[in-house]
């Protein structure tokens, strides 16, 4: 966990609504699979909790969606050779066992993003199975990222590219065939819980990553909190993102 | 190098900055991203007699300079901090602990286990108050009064500090009412009450609805409570609301404070308290001040 100012590389649109930022840090900061930043944007008092999409020595890509002012300023206001103060590596990030060789990832709109990270840590020992849900056409990207699994799934909502249903559909549809031993997912709450839902039976791991409004990212506020099965409360920012679906409430 | 050390009821802190309660758990985290020993104290999240799970999520908003914020108190109990943070974090700094309850016996109670054990008392006041209908201790100035005294009671050896809200009619009067009650410091200001709407929901964006507002934009207003809080009694004051750089804490100590708290910049800057600490030492020394305790109470009203 290391508080930076890292210079802007790019900052670019990638899909829909959707942009894709590069930065460099001074020396390399190791960021696993799953774990998060914290970006500042001039004149907020919060930060933007954003997942890393990859990782490469200094070199490190958030993406994130145009949501409300501050990731709309961060997309207009913030040009290469710019600086950003930045707050990572953050959370636990994703654990897979060696045991854990056929690895099914579902995600679903900016959900895709730390699941990229995902790919680009596990492909090499594991067998990857990806199954990405989009709005629509204009809002697919990263199909190169994708390209690394030994099979990936795009679905959308309006049928207008690939697979016409939810990326959870897309998922159980193949369930049988791929057998997978652990499931990988980052997405809107619904989404989450109806795979929680449709896997409760399945006896397999299933790690989700939450999303949750946050105040420091660090794990000192207790404002981004989820239920936990023991009626306890978890930080999303410390204690996850990442937790195992059958231990919180969705 | 300007001497930063202030005295507070007889207590040395090295130097006047201490971040505020609730934004900085009981240090450990922030303890992984700069050693926190360099900070003039520390103020716990809010402790209470038992344990507390807090409000539903979400618990924050962020609005035009400003954040909201309910979090509803969640913290693991007083035991549990007596038993496992407690000892590590008086080895790093100045431990204040901040501490509300429901009712009056909660207080004393609560004060009577830390009694000896931290270097200061903070009572949160502006919990609701059970046996009055819910108001907050922290409105009347007679319960202000009756909430300090049966703290003070509990009290043998440790300083008390009483938190001031500003959601009052009369921040002097309120002010002296804790002094009153036996305050051997008051503290001031907690966040204001507010709200933030997310227009397409047509809702709240907090799940409590209200949430306290704090951050830069609240700053004039505290520094103006400070000031007539300070004017109207004679033990030392801590000032905060929306510090975020050192001029902005010595406004704070000119302003009558004798050391100040610094809350919502923890969350734009991990690095906020420490670079105020700096910036207190530069301005110190570029202005001819030797002993920051100089500035206490220096403004000259136009």
């Amino acid at each position: 966990m290391r508080e930076v100012t890292a210079t802007i590389l790019e900052n670019k649109k990638i899909a829909d609504e959707v942009y894709s930022l590069t930065f460099a840090t001074e020396e390399e900061i190791p960021v696993r699979a799953g774990q998060f930043c914290m970006i500042g944007v001039s004149g907020h008092a919060l930060r933007r909790p954003i997942a890393v999409c990859k990782a490469e020595s200094e070199r490190i890509t958030v993406c994130y969606r145009l949501k409300g002012e501050g990731t709309r300023k961060l997309a207009s206001d913030y040009k290469p050779g710019e600086k950003l103060s930045v707050l990572l590596p953050l959370g636990n990030g994703f654990t897979l066992s060696d045991g854990q060789k056929k690895i099914a990832l579902v995600g679903g709109g900016v959900g895709i993003f730390p699941l990229i990270s995902a790919i680009r840590e596990f492909s090499q020992n594991k067998e990857l199975y990806a199954y990405m849900g989009f709005r629509n056409r204009a809002a697919v990207c990263m199909e190169s990222e994708l390209q690394r699994t030994s099979r990936f799934v795009v679905a959308t909502d309006d049928g207008s590219a690939g697979y016409h249903g939810t990326a959870v559909q897309a998922f159980l549809d193949e369930f049988d065939t791929v057998k997978p031993d652990a499931v990988l997912a980052c997405g809107p709450t619904p989404m989450l819980r109806a795979l929680k839902e449709a896997t409760k039976d399945k006896n397999i791991p299933v790690y989700v990553s939450l999303e949750e409004r946050m105040g420091c990212g660090i794990g000192a506020c207790l404002v981004c909190v989820c239920g936990k099965k023991d009626g306890s409360r978890a930080r999303v920012c410390k204690d996850g993102p990442v937790f195992e679906a059958s231990e919180v409430e969705l | 190098m300007a001497d930063l050390s202030v005295t507070l009821c007889g207590k040395q802190l090295k130097n006047p900055v201490i971040p505020a309660s609730g934004t900085f758990g009981f240090g450990r985290e922030f303890d992984e991203i700069y050693d926190i020993s360099v900070l003039g104290g520390v103020c716990t999240k809010g402790l209470t007699l038992e344990r507390r799970v807090g409000n539903p999520v979400p618990r924050i908003a962020e609005s035009r300079g400003v954040i909201l914020n309910a979090v509803g108190l969640q913290n693991p109990g007083v035991e549990k901090f007596i038993a496992e943070d407690l000892e590590w974090l008086k080895s790093k700094t100045t431990v204040i602990a901040n501490v509300a309850g429901s009712t009056l016996s909660d207080y004393a109670k609560i004060c009577a286990k830390l009694d000896g054990l931290v270097d200061f008392v903070e009572l949160n006041i502006s919990c609701p108050n059970v046996k009055c209908g819910g108001m907050a201790f922290g409105i009347k100035p007679e319960s202000i009064r009756e909430v300090s005294r049966a703290a003070k009671e509990n009290l043998q050896k440790t300083p008390l500090i009483v938190k001031l809200s500003p959601n009052v009619e009369s921040i002097a009067a309120n002010a002296i009412a804790a002094q009153e009650g036996g305050a051997d410091c008051i503290s001031l200001v907690n966040t204001f009450t507010g709200m933030a709407i997310d227009i397409e929901k047509r809702k709240p964006i907090i799940a409590n609805n209200t949430g306290g507002v704090s951050g830069a934009g609240i700053k004039p207003i505290a520094v103006r409570m400070v000031y007539e809080a300070a004017q109207a009694v004679h033990i030392p004051v801590i000032g905060m609301g929306g510090i975020t750089c050192a001029e902005d804490a010595i406004e704070f100590l000119m302003a009558g404070a004798d050391a100040v708290q610094v809350g919502t910049q923890n969350f734009t800057d991990t690095l906020a308290c420490p670079k105020i600490i700096e910036g207190l030492n530069a301005w110190c020394d570029s202005h001819g001040v030797q002993k920051i305790s100089e500035l206490v109470g220096t403004l000259k009203l136009n």
